[in-house]
């Protein structure tokens, strides 16, 4: 028995135990990549090769026309006006969520009543249906029955309903306040989780270097903070960018499209005006704006990690 | 934290409690609104607290219009999405995690960048996809397309469930007899059940109320789910009927209800596990 | 035949190499520590071995069969990690049955076996507990008990005591020399603490850097080390080291650094001078008299003895001295060194130097060792 268990089996005939892991491994995320490359992969590098046609919705007729799509697109006011309304509300919104989420977050860092109960019912604009917001939201927008317009009126602070989505500035103002009501729980349960590893000996050395609360706040909380923000920064970023449905059901990206962002004019070019490949088009400028962007944004938040770390 | 005076004790509490208030007020309202008999309705000034409480819009809802059918397709799709992308997820997280075999990192780098992806981009080839495979305006091709978002984000979320188990759990099964499989099944899934149940919880709400997809891809009521089929009651009639969309809207969230009521720890860790760790 | 091989085995982590060349034969029956600072390869070694890792280079052994490519389940061994890796959701029972559940044996027959493991450890009271709800030392018989119940070829010990406190620790590792004793298998032992592997091994493996530095019984550690890095790791307080040159003066070894002179048994192989480093245990420093003039520095009695540290001329000498031994910073005293106890090193190898005089008396072998 010794002198046969002291010969190796050949093993150049048979795979090495890591190997075989690593196929198990492959095999296991197989079915990830069979979905990723039919229904992600193809159809991005599908849009790609669209928008190098001129298509008719209805019929699905195309013809070849290069990059005469892209040029008409950077020509007309189309692109740029949405661009600028994308930006507008982007940042916008952005503002306000990063502004209440930390604020709301430290509120709700306390010892107060029912907390948990808080939480959760602060976090209920985030998970609705963004339909049901819509429809909320336009209940209450509503000049004649809606409960704000009789508020305001009868508080005297305007003689007249206010019509809050067919008129500008309104209706800008008014989808970036309910993309910030329903999208600011994202930043306070985040902030919130952040806030709650902070050590309290912190603030408590703070406090005997007789810092008062702002200043706790500034040299305490917000560099404990960074970290968390620059990632919600990015998200929320990148997810408000590319909204659809909240502009689409608040204001059709009306009035005159002054609330026109770039994800409706995709929409609006293939299923309004029927033309698939200038949509493609349109929706492969879109994505190459949210990549500068993100790239700058990355770059920056590098650079400034290793700086200051 | 140090113990504050009760006057500070008593604003801090009186402000968080009128923010949470403020912030779910128009949630409540729409309650209150679905709950008003008609005329009441459209009294102006409109008035807070209903006089008379009536169920007579839900029931309307249920018998006059297509909801049940809408309630049944989004029920429909939203369960079959989760499941494939729940069994999808779990193996393609445990592969990312605990194997390694050329590639890995570019895939995991690649489902971060598919996670950011807008949904209009894909919306045309997928729109065109459905019209050449034959599967227009069924709920299959609902679940096909949601996949594109739901896919990424459970991965995301289990692969970081998934490593936050310790190592060593799987080196002792492997050690004690277990196959990767058996140890799979026998030590990391029990462990990861929580992570999964949370990452079903977000991708079955991700469905539920996913709106653009349904637009373009569905077009008749037989497949139609709650979000376009509530809007298209209200573009469709003559005059807007917001007693009857309050009412659908009210039960248009009754899942998520649900999950608040009862499920809510998943959901908050969640939030920690993928929300916002890169 | 060797119960576990190494055969030249290699592990490098993309540049980094882990292990180097590594020969180790472990005979059945014995209990081999591999002791080393953080970072020397030996938790690496022990994964190799265990399957967990995969050897860039050489072969693996157990019971004579190579098992380079055999995954964890197949190579009969068992293992008893440092986190202890309990089953969080399943009870001490079950966790204990693990194994045999994983072999196939049946419900009904699995009973009996685990509570007799249970009753080896004492743990016959929490067999319906879950981890969390023990103890640090409870959860650790737990995973010993997960690790007898397969009466294995070899148990595999990761640093299993270095998360229990002094005390606790000083019992487990008289119970775990006593299961030795009692179970007699091949035991492969990690640990940075040199008190663990003196007082359990039968040999030592010292590693370093991934180099093996040294395999051997633990006297021979102790009173042979094979070079400064064994020399200055092994023994508490550690070796003074003195580094100088080995001259002849007349027909007497003297170390020569700086002023320092001290005599020294003649290093093999010639008188020519050369690079050389002097060992001395605290233990074989005489104080008192002598031809060493030294300086007293820092006294630290310890209740049953006192150390001292000295100052000869560059160096710093350690010794040990007798409790109420008068001696006070600052003061002047003279060394002697024990000549036969002396260790002679090369400055440049660190290799160990042979003399010419035999320097160890004859020391009995521990008792753990086996016939």
């Amino acid at each position: 028995m010794t002198a046969l268990a002291a010969i190796d089996p050949a093993p150049a005939t048979r795979l090495t135990l890591s190997a075989r892991y690593g196929l198990l491994g492959a095999l296991l995320i197989a079915p990830t990549v069979l979905i990723f490359s039919a229904v992600i992969v193809y159809p991005l590098i599908s849009a790609i090769y669209l928008s190098l046609f001129s298509i008719f919705t209805l019929t699905l007729e195309g013809s070849w026309v290069g990059l005469d799509n892209y040029a008409t697109l950077l020509q007309g006011p189309t692109f740029w006006n949405a661009l600028g309304n994308t930006l507008i509300w982007t940042i916008g919104t952005l503002t306000l969520q990063i502004v209440f989420g930390v604020a709301v977050a430290l509120l709700l860092n306390n010892n107060i009543w029912f907390r948990s109960l808080a939480r959760s019912l602060v976090l209920f604009p985030y998970f609705i249906s963004t339909v049901v917001a819509v429809l909320v939201w336009r209940w209450l927008f509503n000049d004649l029955y809606g409960i704000l317009n009789h508020l305001l009126v009868r508080s005297g602070l305007v003689d007249m309903p206010v019509n809050w989505l067919g008129e500008m500035p309104n209706a800008m103002a008014s989808i970036i306040f309910v993309g910030t009501w329903k999208y600011f729980p994202f930043v306070v349960i985040a902030v919130l989780a952040r806030l709650q590893t902070i050590p309290p000996q912190l603030y408590e050395a703070a406090r005997v270097d007789g810092a008062n609360a702002w200043a706790r706040f500034w040299d305490v909380t917000l560099p404990q903070l960074k970290g968390v923000l620059i990632v919600i920064i990015l998200l929320r970023t990148i997810w408000d960018f590319k909204e659809f449905d909240l502009i689409y059901l608040l204001t059709g990206g009306g009035p005159l499209n002054h609330t026109q962002t770039l994800p409706l004019v995709v929409y609006q070019q293939a299923f309004g005006l029927n033309q698939m490949g200038m949509a493609a088009a349109y929706s492969v400028m879109m994505m190459l704006v949210m990549l500068v962007f993100m790239s700058a944004y990355l770059y920056r938040t590098r650079r400034a990690r290793s700086a200051g770390a | 934290m140090k113990p504050a005076s009760f006057p500070r004790q008593l604003l801090l509490n009186v402000a968080a409690w009128a923010v949470v208030l403020a912030v779910i007020f128009p949630l409540v309202w729409m309650v209150v609104t679905s709950v008003k008999p008609q005329a009441e309705l459209f009294r102006i000034p409109p008035s807070f607290l209903p006089d008379a409480i009536t169920f007579e819009h839900y029931w309307r809802l249920l018998a006059e219009t297509p909801f049940l059918t809408y309630f049944r397709n989004s029920l429909v799709l939203a369960v079959s999405t989760t499941v494939l992308v729940i069994v999808v997820a779990t193996l393609g997280a445990y592969s990312l995690v605990r194997f390694s075999y050329p590639g890995r990192e570019t895939l995991a780098q690649l489902v971060l960048f598919t996670y950011l992806l807008p949904s209009v981009v894909l919306i045309i080839p997928l729109y065109l996809m459905m019209v050449s495979v034959g599967l227009a305006n069924t709920i299959a091709s609902l679940v096909v397309a949601y996949t594109t978002f739901a896919l990424p984000y459970a991965l995301w979320l289990l692969r970081s469930f998934m490593a936050g188990i310790p190592e060593d759990l799987e080196s002792a099964a492997l050690v004690d007899g277990a196959s990767r499989i058996g140890a799979f099944w026998d030590v990391i899934f029990p462990q990861a059940l929580p992570g999964i149940i949370s990452t079903a919880l977000f991708t079955f709400i991700l469905a539920w109320n996913e709106y653009l997809y349904a637009l373009v891809l569905v077009n008749s009521d037989q497949a139609r789910p709650l979000t376009t089929g509530v809007m298209n009651m209200l573009i469709t009639s003559f005059n807007i009927e917001w007693s009857l969309l309050m009412a659908a809207s009210v039960m248009m969230s009754l899942p998520l209800i649900v999950i608040f009521t009862f499920l809510q720890g998943y959901l908050t860790s969640g939030f920690g596990a993928g929300g916002v760790k890169g | 035949m060797a119960s576990v091989g190494f055969e030249n085995v290699r592990k490098t982590f993309g540049a980094a190499v882990a292990v180097e060349n590594l020969d180790l034969a472990i005979e059945e029956g014995e209990f081999v520590s591999l002791l080393g600072p953080s970072g020397c390869g030996k938790t690496t070694t022990l994964r190799m071995l265990a399957g967990l890792e995969y050897p860039t280079g050489g072969r693996i052994r157990i019971g004579g069969r190579v098992v380079n490519d055999v995954p964890p389940a197949k190579r009969d061994i068992a293992m008893v990690f440092q986190s202890y890796a309990l089953y969080p959701h399943m009870t001490v029972a079950e966790n204990i049955a693990y194994p045999l559940r994983k072999r196939g044996v049946r419900k009904r027959e699995r009973g009996p076996l685990v509570r007799r493991t249970a009753e080896l450890l004492q743990l016959e009271a929490l067999l319906d507990r879950k981890p969390r709800q023990l103890s640090g030392g409870q959860q650790q018989r737990v995973a010993l008990g997960r690790a007898l119940i397969r009466e294995p070829e070899v148990f595999l010990l990761d640093e299993p005591l270095s998360n229990l406190d002094a005390k606790l620790r000083a019992h487990m590792r008289a119970e775990l020399i006593q299961l030795h004793q009692r179970i007699g298998k091949t035991t492969v032992y990690v640990t940075h603490d040199q008190l663990e592997a003196m007082t359990m091994s039968t040999r030592i493996a010292v590693m370093q850097a991934g180099v093996l530095q040294q395999f051997a019984p633990p006297a021979d550690i102790y009173h042979s080390p094979a070079n400064l890095f064994v020399a200055g790791f092994i023994g508490t307080p550690s070796m003074t080291l003195i580094e100088g040159e080995a001259t002849s003066d007349g027909n007497q070894a003297v170390l020569v650094a700086s002023a320092l002179r001290i005599p020294i048994p003649a290093p093999a192989g010639g008188g020519r001078s050369r690079a050389v480093t002097l060992g001395v245990r605290p233990e074989d420093v005489v104080v008192g008299s002598g031809p060493i003039e030294a300086r007293v520095k820092i006294v630290e009695p310890t209740g049953h003895e006192t150390i001292v540290l000295l100052e000869i001329g560059p160096a710093t000498v350690t010794a040990r001295v007798g409790d109420g031994t008068p001696l006070r910073p600052g003061e002047s005293v003279r060394l002697s060194f024990r000549t036969e106890k002396l260790h002679l090193f090369d400055s440049e190898t660190g290799r160990r130097l042979e003399v010419e005089h035999p320097l160890r008396l004859e020391t009995p072998r521990p008792a753990s060792a086996r016939a």
